[in-house]
């Protein structure tokens, strides 16, 4: 089951995991990398996307989002997103609950560049997983690398979907869960005795409808700058994953002027570019692990970047694409505990 | 109390008033603006005085008969039973 709350999509699995057991997906707004044949390291979190029930605007978004169902959220032409995910910590067994979490894009897997289909895989593995994996910034190309998501207008061509198939039919996110089964869970990590804690007595204290067309409003994910992220293998055995019981969602993109006609609320400010945010020496951050990493899509590392594509075709679709020297590199290690966070809380603008 | 009185934007004499629980209307604003002043739940405040948000009455008109029955039919409910009321993301056919 997946819930809406706090602009987070909350997915639990009532009766077959451990009791409590949630993976909370935000989509969180960034500043576009430059897309320049360099890499950089992951930016910062800007604030969440507003999320919205598809069925609450059911009079006046397409057909095929009512079809599709699942949730919405706005972004602005060439607008940055990466994904956040936190599984919930088991207290009895002392360990966060793992998920296997496939991502993709108009369908396109963002690890494989493969055409969605429902399950996971080993071969090529098509999902991450979770805790281990807190972010996904874009679609993977390389081993250690990924091509940021940048928002483009579907029917133009730039989305991997558009380059990879042709057409542009589908766009959006489309994200699939998969909790481990609660057997390997508990085989793996055994309830830990209670600790008892002894008593402490010192405690202080109705307009015109307008229906409108996917053609025309809907956005697809292209692949924007090169981001310094590894996607992690799967250390667990297939086996233990409960395919039975998975939770999906369709996220649909909005661009701004639909998410106003939709909702009739404004989108959020726009995120600073990746030039005003350096220079004011805000922090970037990079991500380290131990863990063996995947070794990216031959399909998707493919792709043209949103700036190859629109040079093919005499464009310049990116107007703000300067290059920067971040200097400012903040490591994590830890990224679910409370002191390490991959934010920037300032203003966006 | 006469800053708290001067941050809100009201006499001190009214706020007395309103602390002694004398009859001292104040606008759905001034009411808001004590609540989070005192670091209390504007709703609650709103209770007190015998009004409901705006923003509620706007939901509520919208589809009056559907949340008129909602609410009557949750008077008894226990809180646990009430914030267990869980709306599901539909999935549909991709």
């Amino acid at each position: 089951m997946i819930e809406l709350r706090n602009d987070s999509l909350v997915c639990t699995f009532p009766g077959t995991v451990a009791h409590g057991t949630k993976l909370i997906i935000s989509f969180m707004k960034t500043l576009r990398v430059p897309d320049d044949g360099r890499s950089y390291p992951l930016p910062p979190g800007l604030g969440l996307f507003p999320l919205e029930h598809v069925d609450d605007s059911r009079q006046v978004v397409p057909e095929s989002w009512n079809e599709h169902g699942g949730v919405m959220l706005p972004m602005y032409q060439s607008e940055a997103m990466w994904i956040d995910f936190t599984s919930s910590y088991v207290d009895e067994h002392e360990v966060r609950y793992p998920f296997a979490v496939k991502v993709a894009a108009g369908k396109m897997n963002a690890i494989t560049g493969e055409f969605w289909s429902n399950g996971i895989s080993r071969d090529p593995q098509d999902y991450m997983v979770v805790p281990g994996q807190p972010w996904l910034d874009g679609y993977s190309v390389d081993k250690g690398f990924i091509r940021q998501f940048v928002a483009m207008p579907l029917g133009e061509g730039y989305s991997a979907e558009g380059q990879i198939t042709g057409s542009e039919d589908v766009g959006g996110l489309q994200i699939a869960v998969y909790p481990m089964k609660k057997e390997a869970f508990e085989k793996r990590w055994p309830r830990k005795p209670p600790i008892i804690e002894k008593p402490l007595y010192l405690r202080g204290g109705s307009g015109t409808v307008t229906m409108l067309s996917v053609a025309e409003k809907g956005m697809g994910m292209a692949a924007g700058g090169r981001i310094r992220q590894e996607i992690y293998e799967d250390h667990f055995d297939l086996s233990e994953w409960d395919l039975n019981t998975s939770s999906r969602c369709f996220v649909h993109l909005a661009n701004s002027q639909a998410w106003r006609a939709i909702t009739g609320n404004h989108p959020s400010t726009k995120a600073p570019t990746a030039k005003q945010y350096s220079l004011h020496g805000l922090p970037w951050f990079d991500y380290y692990s131990d863990r063996k990493s995947l070794l990216g899509s031959d399909i998707l590392n493919k792709l043209k970047s949103v700036i190859q594509f629109g040079k093919a075709r005499r464009q310049n679709p990116l107007p703000e694409n300067d290059s920067v020297d971040p200097g400012n590199i903040i490591r994590i290690d830890k990224p679910q505990s409370l002191d390490q966070v991959r934010e920037w809380s300032g203003r966006s603008e | 109390m006469r800053q708290v009185a001067a941050r809100v934007g009201i006499e001190p004499s009214y706020l007395s008033k309103i602390e002694r629980g004398l009859p001292a209307p104040l606008s759905e604003g001034k009411i808001r603006a004590l609540s989070l002043d005192l670091g209390e739940n504007p709703d609650f405040f709103l209770a007190l005085s015998g009004k409901v948000s705006s923003d509620i009455q706007e939901i509520i008109r919208k589809r009056p008969e559907l949340f008129a029955e909602l609410i009557r039919e949750m008077r008894k409910m226990p809180d646990h039973a009430v914030l267990r009321l869980v709306r599901e993301v539909r999935d549909g056919n991709w």
